[in-house]
């Protein structure tokens, strides 16, 4: 096992600092998600892909995670020149996407989806637990199930062993897989992206840096190596934030840079909790002046919160992961938070907007 | 007093005066780690034998869109070498790696790229200006073939192509003690 004794004993000492962190009263803004009254935004997705000398293919993704009592999608439509459009379901995640198919024409291929859904805050109270319905055997499964990237074995599992080693139940486990991830991991401004999250690679080298997908991947993987059913869930910042945090909301309505990936962790009389340890480390790097300490009280703040409660600034578009897509002639995406395209040239690369153009807008919107 | 921090960036560490504060952390990890039991020291990586049964031959598609294959280069010694773009480490080991290629020609060095689509990777080679033969394994085939399940990963194949050395994680391609381990298999004076 190559990680270092350093990056281990960090995270050793975490969960002895992390009690006697700073108490988030008296900051100037409180980061206080809550469940309250619901908010509806519209989304709008526009793709122009160049004239092709051979068919084109595209696929957007949809904000189609469905949750009672925080998210609720209602509905897409669009226009396009495309000769097939078609809203298409993955089998394994469900995720939802339009599927477009171009014959060759002398005109940029082009296709504008519209979307609207409703969301609420989110708040977890820990210290409550309650009834709440279990999981199924085949979720459990799939929530604990390894992916190529989100490997449970080796190196995933003999560091998620050790930091939950004495933990007294699945939440101290669930917090000690926290507490490690926003010690020891940096958000890398220079990753393409959102990363790719690809968690062995990532421990073995020690180069624990990264974005959302990097550093809520190896919580997920962490959390699933300790036997606890966790997940990504793939999604885009819509509106600022209200409680004054300029690095964990949308800047303007245009939001083509604005995905974001989330994790949630399945803790028996709790269901799903909502985590996000990527978000802190967004707050130490990019919260202004930046470069803050963990002892910073905005950051404080974000790191007590941002375990149990996210705001819904934010939309949800899946849980999925190797998504395989229809008609493609190229291997399964990692997940499907970017729209993507294909042409005969090969599949178009969704991150350099060279050659795959979009832009996603979003807008607060009456219900 | 002085104390190692933890790198941002692979191959980068720093040397920072401890405070008291630190120092007082320092304690603390020291009884945490009585708690979990020393860890070895840590040493540099390098290049160990190749655990796994044999792999596979391949054939695949270089960033021109022909075909490499993999025997046709036999009677050589082959680096296969595994990275991906978003790979930190992966882009510093480039350049040893072609140093490595320049000091040892006849070794033959195939950089596969795991997942990425073309487009991309190629935009990668020209920023990084890498001269060596990049190879696509899209659907990551070869790679999970290979028991690749880090990157970046060096395998090192003898003149008949059996895999005698591995890395993984990425390794300084100029490091004597590194060109050793590699003329050794490959019966080259150095």
């Amino acid at each position: 096992m190559h990680l270092t004794r350093r990056t281990w004993l960090k995270g050793s000492a975490s969960a002895a600092l992390a009690t006697t962190l700073p108490a988030a009263a008296g900051a100037s803004t409180t980061f206080a998600p809550t469940p309250g009254a619901w908010r509806t935004f519209q989304l709008v997705t526009r793709l122009e892909i160049a004239p092709s000398a051979g068919a084109t293919q595209a696929w957007v993704p949809l904000p189609s995670f469905s949750e009672p009592d925080w998210f609720k999608p209602a509905g897409s439509t669009w226009t396009t020149n495309a000769n097939a459009a078609a809203l298409r379901k993955e089998a394994k995640y469900g995720a939802e996407f339009v599927h477009l198919e171009w014959a060759k024409t002398d005109a940029p291929a082009v296709v504008e989806v519209t979307s609207r859904f409703a969301t609420r805050d989110r708040a977890i109270d820990l210290g409550k637990p309650g009834t709440v319905a279990p999981l199924s055997q085949a979720e459990r499964k799939l929530y604990t199930d390894a992916t190529s990237l989100i490997v449970t074995d080796g190196i995933v599992k003999t560091t998620s062993d050790k930091i939950v080693a004495g933990a007294s139940s699945d939440l101290d486990k669930a917090r000690r897989i926290y507490e490690w991830v926003v010690e020891n991991t940096f958000r890398n401004p220079k990753t393409r992206g959102c990363g790719i999250g690809d968690i062995a690679s990532m421990l073995t080298s020690g180069n624990l840096n990264g974005k959302c997908a990097d550093l809520n991947a190896l919580y997920v993987g962490l959390a699933r190596a300790a036997g606890l059913p966790a997940r990504d869930v793939y999604g885009l910042r819509v509106a600022p934030s209200k409680f004054g945090y300029k690095s964990l909301g949308a800047g303007s309505e245009v939001v083509t840079k604005a995905q974001h990936c989330r994790a949630e962790i399945y803790l028996d009389g709790f269901g799903w909790v909502p985590v996000d340890p990527a978000d802190v480390r967004k707050v130490v790097l990019e919260e202004p002046p930046g470069n803050l300490p963990l002892t910073d009280e905005k950051v404080a703040q974000a790191r007590k919160v941002l375990f149990g409660a996210w705001e819904m600034n934010w939309l949800a578009y899946n849980v999925a992961h190797e998504v395989a897509l229809p008609g493609s002639k190229g291997p399964p995406v990692e997940f499907l938070m970017y729209p993507q395209a294909e042409t005969v040239a090969g599949r178009l690369d969704c991150l350099d907007p060279d050659t795959l153009t979009y832009k996603i807008t979003a807008k607060e919107v009456a219900a | 007093m002085s104390v190692r921090i933890a790198p941002e960036a692979r191959g980068s560490s720093s040397t920072v005066a401890v405070t008291r504060r630190a120092a007082a952390l320092q304690v603390l990890t020291c009884a945490v780690a009585l708690l979990y039991g020393s860890a070895a020291a840590e040493a540099p990586r390098r290049l160990e034998p190749f655990p796994h049964s044999p792999p596979p031959p391949f054939t695949l598609a270089n960033l021109d869109g022909a075909t490499v294959v993999l025997g046709d280069l036999r009677g050589s010694p082959v680096l296969v070498h595994f990275f991906a773009t978003w790979c930190e480490p992966c882009k510093a080991e480039f350049a040893t790696l072609a140093q490595l290629a320049a000091r040892r020609p006849q070794i033959k060095i195939l950089a596969i790229n795991v997942g990425e689509p073309a487009v991309r990777v190629r935009a990668f080679a020209a920023a990084e200006k890498i001269a060596l033969p990049i190879l696509l394994d899209a659907d990551r085939k070869v790679t999970k073939a290979w028991h690749v399940s880090v990157l970046p990963t060096t395998v090192v194949l003898d003149e008949a192509h059996t895999a005698r050395l591995h890395v993984e994680g990425d390794l300084d391609w100029s490091r004597d003690d590194t060109v050793s381990a590699i003329d050794a298999l490959t019966n080259r004076k150095p």
